[in-house]
């Protein structure tokens, strides 16, 4: 009887701990503070926070929103995730969004998110100052926060400078079982390609996909950083990607990854013709935003100068704002063409670029 | 001697003036199971209802350019990793069972160790050990100026995918058939070598051909974890339909489409479970006689010792030592900039949603399995098969059904919330981690049961029937006589529900809440934020976690199987 | 009567055959039967439809004037007042022999449970086995665990399946002899069922031969079998 007696206890215990920690579960959501529109207090109730959905995650941001919470006594309220997943969350939730705010490190789902009607326009004349107008929706519903370019990697010891030109030359013979890219699936591919249809339309876009293709050393994988690899390692001599993983390979705690970063060179492509993809992280309000105030507030902030620079600087991105000064490193790769097109085409053309990568056959 | 007073059942009878089949049929285990069967349905329906939607016009495309490269590429990988995992699974269980040779013991748990390691760590891990930075070729390079030959060292394609995914995915195949031969009658192997067969001869036509049911149900489960692995084929740039099903869904931002494709992958799930239930045929993995003498080991000799011994470690170490270690020398690299105070809230975050997941599963695994034993029906056979829907489903579309579901439930009881509390706001349950744990159930329901409904199959109806008799009803009995006899079967699904929720991605990608990270997820995004070095430390925590449950698993487990073989002497 | 079977009828679910056919049959108070039958005639699905495991598809069993079955009624197993003598004994492995035999007295007090525990094991000649368990028992000493576990409740009917089949050949005049012997003692109205006449020659006041689910024969252990 008596070890009866102990499984029965067992269970007893652990229902009770089971209620108990679904109790805690629910108690600490942060969601069940939202007062909601119906509370004639709701505004004071809420001052005290801001729900971000955000794409990023380093530990820099988050000792970012504990000086904005410092400055302001704002405190953020963070989801990670992908940011299809967070644009699907907010428009399943709809008018109830918990989300007042929404940084993505592609300004094309920003701009898809203003199109399926998820974000609502913002005055204010702090943002307007800070962000130069290129870097932010002609609706003002989003602002760019960092800016990136997607550049050709290339080693020194195989490629001479000089043979380098375009994205459009990579195609040409000389460059067959040179190249590296990773896939297509990933959103800088996809963000390039539609800014390319922007700029030559899809059948020149097309050509290009196949002709890149045709020149690769291997199936597209990896992420960016493997393609730096790749280069370094001698299977491919070119690579497009972004720079600021090179960047964040010479801070890389692997003495070998760091030889890898030393190893390659960036070049710009474009510079004689219509400039080099580049790509804004960015930020903005959801339509349904219920601490819309605080969210603006949380903006501004961050396009502030002293914001700026750690935001950027945590990515080894060019920040938005001009008045910010740039890391060394930034200032190492200098100043450059930057494609001459207005940024909200890369949400328009999203689904268009993946259509063509997979006709092309490209992974 | 007549003095024998009828048993207490006087005013019974006379309430019982109803209609005797409903009075039978229901009773607070077929009520409780109807309810949470529905509730793990509607969702899913929910969704399926979405394949009767006209196709979109990215359907074409998708049929015209991808659609044949996500079947090869699935099947390929399905078919490779299937057979793997099942030689080296197979082979495995049979050496540890049948023979002795130098660290047999410790194999014989260890080997299920690989089990902990997610499969997209294991994915980035050897990538990290294999690419030009890693330890190998630098050694290389650095010590004797040998550059290999990079693509030889390029883990990044459907080969590496599938020697990694043998090689974490095999402890299944492994597990369900040496806990099949050890309930196997040593007669019958016993008599084979006395009938002068070699050892060799004796597992091909003997072993094998009557261990095909458990064989075939480990493989199973190994393709099911391959068709909705994401993590892994997402970061080797293979297509694979689950890769495919977020391409669509978010991507293309056509959901229907990705149910469509899910539907595909269920229908391929439906044919490998209708296959196996084929293969297996009238065969039950219980035994029914009583007299189970288990198989003694016989002591290798000379080399054969060596070689198998070798063959343990080469796998041992590929599946378990070689990431674990290489982990380890990321995670002194990265310590001292990530490990903080904040790794314990990822750890309680885990482990919290990860037990109360686990622990409504294992209950309702009881529930279901119980209720099923007692009535044998229609009904219930659906029911058990209900059970198992959910792991045949990729996560994500779990997740959108699950927060659909619940933003449904949410605005339906907005006005009644509203009336109870001024405070209650439209999303409340949708914008809690009860979605999160609601949409684990669905998923991991299947595993907890099998395990479950194997404890009631081998204790059989008995016992439930000799208490009944005895003056118990049907709960008194679970309790009294059911629940201590099946406790190492519940112990065993606790356990794998446990380690498969606590690696599990998309559906905590997700639907998690504000602010809430888990040891997978914070994982998954430094790996995905091509920062390899410091995902080290969460995906460590999470191999050590499930190591250290697989060895409580695998002391439970002998500890059960000596009690076993007295019971049935 | 004591026992009233009438136009008793079943078929298992999955069989294309009635395994019991209009099977009506009455017991007296105190009386031994067997039911006699090749495996496959339908004799343990008699006990089981008597436990209440199984619900007949028309028919009725009352036992001392109370309807158990019939079309608006089912009494549960647990409420009819049944033992039965299980062909596998089916004791508790995580209870000890006495712990086994306390299972079924739930409406006692400690005391009471204590002296109805040595009673039976007297009967059963079992005493010094108390606190074994299961395991460490034989199988003839497994089967009077198990008789004097579904006596304890001192049920209105007492149900044997296969008593003596999983018992060695040298045992059986032996044992069969001693559950005559405890059977008698402890008065018990009871059935079992057996396909060796030997069994029902030894211990039944009456014996039923049943044949595909239908009875062919009823009457004296002695008349029934003096042909062969």
């Amino acid at each position: 009887m008596l070890r009866l007696r102990k499984t029965n206890s067992l269970i007893l215990l652990i229902v009770v701990l089971s209620v108990f920690l679904v109790g805690c579960t629910t108690g600490n959501t942060p969601a069940n503070n939202v007062g909601g529109e119906n509370s004639p207090q709701g505004e004071n109730i809420n001052s005290g926070e801001v729900n971000l959905f955000t794409t990023r995650h380093y530990d820099t941001d988050q000792l970012l929103f504990e000086m904005f919470e410092e400055e302001t006594g704002i405190k953020v309220n963070v989801v990670n995730a992908g940011a299809d997943e967070l644009l699907e969350r907010i428009q399943l939730e709809g008018e109830d969004t918990v989300a007042d705010a929404l940084i993505t490190a592609d300004v094309g789902r920003l701009h898809t998110a203003k199109e399926r009607d998820l974000l609502q326009p913002v005055e204010s004349e702090i943002l307007f100052s800070n962000i130069p107008d290129n870097l932010r929706d002609n609706d003002d519903t989003w602002f760019g926060l960092t800016k990136r370019a997607r550049v050709i990697v290339y080693s020194p010891d195989r490629v001479d400078p000089s043979e380098l030109s375009t994205y459009e030359a990579l195609t040409e013979p000389q460059w067959r079982g040179r190249i590296a890219m990773r896939t297509s699936s990933n959103i800088y591919n996809i963000s390039l390609m539609a800014s390319f249809i922007e700029v030559w339309g899809e059948e020149k876009s097309l050509q290009w996909a196949e002709g890149l293709k045709e020149n690769l050393a291997r199936d597209p994988q990896g992420n960016d950083r493997d393609q730096a690899t790749a280069v370094a390692s001698g299977v491919a001599d070119v690579a497009i990607m972004n720079t600021y993983y090179i960047g964040g390979m010479l801070n890389s705690a692997n003495e070998e990854e760091r030889n890898v970063a030393n190893s390659v060179e960036i070049f710009f492509p474009n510079q004689e013709t219509d400039g080099t993809h580049i790509n804004v992280s960015g930020i903005a309000v959801t339509k349904h935003a219920k601490n819309k105030e605080n969210a603006i507030k949380l903006m501004e902030f961050l396009s502030g100068e002293q914001a700026q620079k750690i935001f950027a600087e945590a990515n080894n991105e060019f920040p938005a704002n001009p008045n910010v000064q740039w890391s060394s490193w930034l200032l190492g790769l200098g100043d450059f063409k930057e494609q001459n097109i207005d940024l909200t085409a890369l949400g328009d053309n999203h689904s268009k670029s993946i259509m063509i990568w997979d006709r092309a056959g490209f992974k | 001697m007549f003095i024998i007073k009828s048993y207490k059942h006087k005013k019974d009878v006379n309430d019982l003036f109803k209609l005797r089949d409903i009075k039978t049929n229901v009773n607070m285990w077929s009520v409780l199971s109807f309810v949470v069967i529905v509730l793990i349905i509607l969702p899913t329906l929910n969704i399926s209802l979405k394949l009767l939607n006209e196709t979109s016009e990215n359907w074409p495309h998708i049929k015209e350019y991808l659609l044949i490269d996500y079947i090869i590429n699935t099947a390929t990988i399905v078919a490779f990793g299937g057979a793997f995992t099942m030689i080296i699974g197979t082979s495995l269980a049979w050496l540890i069972t049948a023979f002795k040779f130098p660290m047999s013991k410790f194999f014989k748990w260890s080997l299920l160790l690989p089990l902990a390691v997610p499969p997209y760590v294991a994915g980035f891990t050897y990538h990290g050990i294999l690419n030009y930075t890693g330890v190998i070729q630098t050694f290389l390079r650095n010590n004797t100026n040998i550059n290999v030959n990079q693509s030889l060292f390029n883990i990044m394609n459907h080969k590496g995918a599938i020697f990694i995914l043998t090689l974490v995915l095999y402890p299944y195949v492994f597990a369900i058939v040496r806990s099949f031969l050890a309930k196997q009658s040593a007669d019958l192997i016993e008599n084979s070598r006395v009938l002068g067969k070699s050892p060799m001869a004796t597992f091909f036509k003997v072993v094998l051909p009557i261990s095909r049911p458990a064989i075939v149900g480990g493989v199973s489960l190994v393709i099911l974890e391959i068709l909705n692995e994401y993590g892994l084929f997402n970061y080797f740039g293979i297509s694979t339909f689950s890769v495919a099903i977020f391409r669509t869904w978010f991507g293309l931002s056509d959901l229907d489409s990705a149910i469509r494709l899910a539907a595909i992958v269920m229908i391929m799930v439906l044919m490998i479970l209708l296959l196996e239930k084929l293969m297996r045929g009238r065969k039950r993995y219980s035994y029914t006689s009583s007299k189970i003498r288990p198989i003694q080991p016989i002591e290798l000799k000379g080399i054969k010792r060596i070689l198998a011994t070798l063959y343990c470690s080469v796998i041992f170490g590929f599946g378990f030592l070689i990431p674990t270690i290489q982990l380890l020398h990321w995670a002194l690299l990265t310590y001292r900039e990530i490990l903080n105070v904040k790794f314990l809230g990822y750890l309680y975050n885990s482990l919290r949603v990860t037990t109360i997941a686990t622990v409504i599963i294992v209950v309702i695994s009881i529930l279901i399995a119980n209720y099923a034993r007692i009535k044998e029906n229609i009904l219930t056979k659906i029911y058990t098969r209900i059970t198992i829907l959910g792991y045949s489903i990729p996560g994500a579309v779990i997740a959108v059904a699950v927060m659909i579901f619940f933003i449904d439930i949410d605005n339906n009881t907005y006005v009644i919330r509203q009336a109870i509390s001024h405070n209650s706001t439209r999303l409340f349950l949708s914008t809690s981690l009860v979605m999160l744990i609601f949409a684990y159930v669905i998923r991991f329901l299947g595993i907890g049961y099998n395990s479950i409904e194997s404890g009631f199959d081998k204790i059989g109806k008995g016992y439930f029937e000799a208490s009944r008799l005895l003056g118990m009803s049907v709960t008194k009995t679970f309790f009294k006589v059911d629940l201590p006899m099946i406790k190492p079967a519940i112990i065993s699904g606790f356990i794998l529900v446990f380690i498969d929720i606590l690696k599990e991605l998309p559906l905590t990608m997700i639907l998690r809440t504000f602010n809430f990270h888990t040891l997978a997820t914070k994982a998954y995004q430094y790996a995905n934020d091509e920062m390899i070095h410091q995902a080290a430390i969460s995906s460590l925590l999470i191999i050590f976690i499930s190591a250290a449950m697989i060895f409580v698993l695998n002391m439970n487990m002998s500890k059960g199987g000596r009690k076993n073989v007295y019971k049935n002497k | 009567m004591y026992i009233k079977i009438s136009n008793l009828n079943f078929k298992y679910k999955n069989a294309d055959k009635p395994t019991i056919l209009d099977f009506t049959f009455n017991i007296s108070k105190g009386e031994v039967v067997s039911i006699f039958g090749q495996s496959g005639s339908g004799k343990s699905t008699i006990l089981r439809l008597l436990a209440g495991l199984e619900t007949p598809k028309k028919g009725t069993i009352e036992i001392d004037d109370k309807v158990m079955v019939d079309d608006n009624v089912f009494v549960l197993p647990e409420k009819r007042g049944v033992g039965m003598v299980f062909q596998d004994y089916a004791l508790f492995p995580h209870m000890t022999v006495e712990e086994n035999i306390k299972f079924g007295l739930t409406k006692m007090s400690k005391s009471e449970k204590k002296i109805r525990v040595d009673e039976v094991l007297n009967l059963v000649g079992m005493k010094e086995f108390k606190s074994r368990y299961p395991h460490e028992l034989s199988g003839g000493q497994q089967q009077r665990i198990a008789l004097a576990r579904a006596i304890a409740p001192k049920p209105s009917l007492l149900l044997l399946d296969e008593p003596f089949s999983n018992l060695d050949a040298d045992l059986q005049w032996k044992i069969r002899q001693d559950l005559k012997e405890i059977l008698e003692k402890a008065g018990i109205t009871s059935i079992f069922v057996t396909h060796d006449k030997e069994d029902s020659l030894a211990i039944a006041d009456k014996v039923v031969v049943l044949e595909k689910g239908e009875i062919i024969k009823i009457g004296k252990a002695n008349q029934i079998f003096k042909d062969n």
